[in-house]
């Protein structure tokens, strides 16, 4: 499943999924990058929610480590996850009830908005974009923008009338 | 003259005109707009991209004197890094609700093969109505980002028709996926069908984006069931991680493939395909 098996094509190197191998990526490098990326949450989130940099501290700090224990288990471990999966599971289990801490974890991640901690992201998406979407976009015209919807809303309402039905099937 | 900075001053460049992104768009802060049936969200990260476009040098030449082109450099890789507290954050909100987690697991789990409702919905769009061709695979499978993209590349390259299609959808969804993931769950919810955990449970689609918006949109207009709402968000896009691929690899497009041949069995490039496959196995 990698896109470097692919024909080579030369818009292949300006989309993101042929960028990086996760199991390559220099750890300590992304790390560093990683505070910046958090810093810029933090003062983002004093903006959107009031809370001072200094109270949502130790909430970012932990997220800090959950994203470098992501790194290092999507680059070390024997089988491979994305560092994403990594992250969100190790972020579940520090919260689950019952595991040592996880009260004071749930509280301190408590003062950061979870949209806030989004905003930077797009910002880099918008400055990432090349011509090449735009022109992908132009060349392959208005048909393709209608599919797209369809897409977008085809995955979203599938999902939500199955969901519906199983919740009520289950009389909740 | 062209003025060309150094690596690290261009990335010093990139990390303060996000700040600046990012203080404008979260001091506007989300709005709303109230139609007849429903409110149409306007979310931060949605100035946040468009404030990104309209200061990126690669698209705005004029802007190359502000933001020197090899700023914008590092970005890509920035996009991976930014969204990992966010997903952390994400992940953060299942603990706590763990056992309602739990009771809506069934749901939870059924709600992925919805994710085929881009079958369902855009391949009769694509073939009937449009009358595209073997596009239509690529472009409906999946919501094609990332991982079906490569998986596209991988088994038709990205010149055939397949990878137009797929390349498509990718671009049109990087584009406006934000924009539309921000507009649907609250119109889909002013239907009153529907329960907010269904909504919530179908944000999950593989997309740190699109679940952003999603549960942005939702979270704006039923404030106080915030947690359930992100912590159901947060499990489906797991599910997504771990399935979608799967699902995609032995399910949605073996199943395209076969409705496309049902649909256009005189298609010659249904043919050229066939031959490709025979010559590699």
């Amino acid at each position: 499943m990698n896109a470097s098996n692919a024909t080579p094509n030369q818009a292949d190197a300006q989309l993101p999924f042929a960028n990086e191998d996760e199991r390559k990526v220099p750890v300590a490098g992304h790390s560093a990058l990683l505070l910046i990326a958090c810093a810029i949450a933090l003062i983002g989130n004093w903006v959107a929610t009031g809370t001072h940099p200094i109270a949502a501290l130790p909430g970012m700090v932990v997220l800090y480590v959950l994203c470098v224990l992501g790194l290092l288990l999507a680059r070390y471990m024997p089988f491979y996850l994305p560092r994403i999966a990594w992250a969100s599971l190790l972020a579940i289990v520090v919260t689950l009830p019952g595991v040592p801490g996880s009260s004071w974890i749930t509280q301190q991640v408590g003062a950061l908005d979870f949209l806030a901690m989004a905003t930077p992201a797009l910002a880099y998406g918008g400055l990432a974009l090349t011509q090449t979407e735009f022109a992908i976009a132009r060349r392959s015209g208005w048909k393709i923008i209608v599919v797209a919807i369809c897409v977008m809303f085809g995955t979203f309402i599938g999902s939500v009338i199955i969901a519906d039905l199983a919740l009520r099937a289950s009389g909740q | 003259v062209e003025h060309k900075p150094p690596s690290s001053l261009g990335a010093l460049w990139l990390h303060a005109t996000v700040l600046g992104i990012v203080l404008l768009a979260e001091a506007i802060g989300i709005g709303r707009l109230q139609l007849g049936f429903g409110t149409v969200i306007f979310l931060p990260i949605l100035y946040a991209f468009a404030l990104g476009i309209a200061v990126n040098p690669h698209i705005f030449k004029n802007m190359a004197r502000v933001i020197p082109s090899s700023a914008v450099k590092l970005s890509g890789v920035m996009i991976t890094i930014t969204i990992m507290p966010f997903i952390a954050k994400f992940g953060t909100t299942v603990g706590p609700q763990i056992e309602k987690i739990i009771a809506a697991g069934p749901a939870l789990i059924l709600q992925e093969i919805g994710n085929l409702g881009t079958i369902a919905l855009a391949f009769p769009v694509a073939v009937f109505l449009l009358r595209m061709g073997r596009e239509s695979i690529g472009a409906t499978y999946s919501i094609d980002r990332e991982p079906n993209l490569a998986l596209i590349a991988e088994r038709y390259g990205l010149n055939s028709p397949e990878g137009a299609g797929a390349m498509g959808v990718y671009a049109t969804g990087t584009l406006i996926g934000t924009f539309i993931f921000a507009l649907m769950p609250p119109l889909v919810h002013a239907l009153g069908i529907f329960d907010f955990r269904a909504l919530a449970m179908s944000c999950g689609v593989g997309s740190g984006s699109m679940l952003a918006a999603c549960t942005g949109g939702l979270v704006a207009i039923l404030p106080d069931e915030k947690d359930l709402i992100l912590a159901l968000a947060a499990a489906s896009n797991i599910l997504t991680y771990a399935t979608g691929l799967y699902v995609s690899l032995f399910v949605a497009l073996p199943l395209t493939e076969w409705l496309y041949r049902k649909a256009r069995p005189h298609d010659p490039a249904n043919h050229r395909h066939q031959k490709n496959q025979e010559a590699r196995t």
